[in-house]
């Protein structure tokens, strides 16, 4: 029965792989929003105090909204909401074993961020404190047999060998800092900002359910959790389309 | 929400960033082997000295014949040091009104043809059967086979089931255990019947060494531990048996 061992490690593969290009991608991108706007918001020194502005943003954090509302001439509160809910079905083929597999992210957090521009001459440039409470933050791979699967001469249904279930779960509260490119209210009716930052995770529970034949596997929950414990920073890269109200 | 598995997994890339460990290290897969859920232990000796017989052979035979299994789940039934595991493969299954019976035989060259019925219940997951077969024209009378001793303090044991070439890969034995004192050159004796791995015993006396065999697949695999305290985990190869998932 290798897939499931097979699946453990191409799923870290996976993620070590992607991790890097999806970022230099990011960057990349970054760079050329940032040389491409800064320089024709720089030079506003408009007063963010008491204005609004709603927002649209898309990033790490995949897609949400905030209300960012000018409570000091230099500071800006920001409520919002992210959510993230990806899953994928049968993503993953094993040569010697007919398996169905499901991946799956779901985040949802409720953020309150204070923007701080400290240099008027400079709007453009922020940095960025507040908190964040992780309503859901979870990560889960689940395997299982799609055909019947050999013992000796016995012929097992997928029911009877099991499935195998991991869960990772961040859920809670978490602090966040970074810094904001652009202004954080726009000078006009619409502006696009940015948001490079992270989010410092509660140590996560891990869960792992085996049926089946695969009941055994629970007992793995301690070393599954000394090898995650330390995956608490969340980075963000995020784009943000404001509207002043 | 359905995306590419690019973007499945994009949350745990971003936390994996400043995180060294792979979340996948030195987990492994365990699979169980209780897929013969009613199972006999049958072990046959000569009546008159408790020695294993040489050449002895098994055949099954009777109505549930076709749902009997080795313990590997093979229908090859061979006795090693003159004991097989037998079960009822997960397609027949004993009901109070409807107990499962089968015929055993044991042949060997100059002893008396013996059969023995075996029956399972539904109360009885496992069961020993002690065969003695007599030399043919042998009038000397079955010895009595001496149960171990009982020591004060019970003794766990934690059997892993390993693999060679599998490191990855982690095998919970249910299977019944023999034993027998370190160069006592005496015969194994019943230990026990070890479920998902463990057994608890209070045969085993504190500073004595042991030899632990049990019989998976047509081989025997042992292990030697001396005992000086209330638990221990032990590794067992499991050589061929590793093929059978």
């Amino acid at each position: 029965m290798p897939y499931c061992s097979r699946f453990i490690k191409y799923m870290a593969v996976c993620i070590q792989a992607y991790m890097f290009n999806k970022f230099l991608f990011l960057i990349s991108l970054l760079i050329l929003v940032i040389s491409g706007s800064l320089l024709a918001q720089s030079n506003a020194p408009d007063p963010i105090l008491k204005q609004k502005s709603v927002k649209l943003n898309l990033g790490s954090q995949g897609i949400g909204s905030e209300f960012t509302y000018g409570v000091a001439t230099k500071v800006a509160l920001r409520l919002g909401l992210n959510v993230i809910p990806v899953s994928v079905n049968n993503a993953f083929d094993f040569a010697d074993f007919n398996s169905t597999s499901k991946a799956s992210a779901k985040f949802t957090n409720i953020h309150l961020l204070a923007d701080y521009t400290p240099f008027t001459a400079t709007p453009a440039f922020r940095l960025v404190a507040g908190v964040a409470y992780f309503a859901r933050a979870s990560g889960n791979m689940q395997v299982q047999p799609k055909d019947n699967y050999s013992y000796g001469d016995i012929v097992l249904t997928p029911e009877q060998v099991g499935y195998l279930d991991l869960d990772i779960n961040w859920k809670g509260i978490a602090p966040y800092a970074g810094i904001g490119l652009f202004r954080v209210i726009p000078a006009h009716r619409f502006n696009v900002n940015v948001d490079l930052g992270t989010y410092y995770l509660k140590q996560p529970d891990v869960k792992i359910i085996g049926t089946g034949l695969l009941k055994g596997n629970d007992k793995q929950e301690g070393q599954l959790h000394e090898n995650v414990k330390d995956y608490r920073w969340l980075p963000v890269v995020q784009l943000n389309f404001s509207y002043k109200l | 929400m359905k995306i590419s598995i690019k973007y499945s997994w994009i949350i745990i890339l971003l936390l994996s960033v400043f995180a060294c460990k792979k979340p996948t290290e030195n987990i492994k897969l365990i699979v169980d082997t209780d897929i013969l859920k009613y199972t006999a232990f049958i072990r046959v000796t000569d009546a008159a000295t408790g020695n294993v017989p040489a050449n002895a052979q098994i055949t099954i035979s009777g109505n549930a014949a076709n749902n009997v299994y080795e313990l590997s789940g093979k229908k090859n039934f061979n006795l090693v040091q003159g004991v097989v595991t037998i079960g009822l493969g997960p397609a027949l299954t004993p009901t109070l009104a409807n107990p499962v019976n089968c015929t055993v035989t044991i042949t060997a060259n100059g002893y008396v043809t013996t059969t023995k019925t075996i029956t399972f219940t539904t109360d009885k997951s496992q069961q020993v059967i002690n065969i003695q077969i007599a030399k043919t024209g042998s009038t000397t009378p079955p010895i009595i086979i001496p149960e171990p001793i009982v020591y004060p303090t019970p003794v766990a044991l934690t059997f892993i089931g390993t693999c060679t070439n599998r490191r990855d890969f982690e095998i919970r034995p249910s299977v019944y255990i023999l034993f027998r004192e370190t160069g006592s050159g005496l015969p194994y004796q019943y230990l026990g019947y070890m479920d998902k791995g463990e057994i608890t015993t209070t045969a085993l006396g504190q500073g004595k060494t042991y030899d632990f065999q049990t019989t998976f697949n047509g081989e025997d695999h042992a292990v030697t531990q001396k005992i000086v305290n209330a638990s221990y985990s032990l590794t067992l190869n499991m050589g061929n048996a590793c093929n059978n998932f």
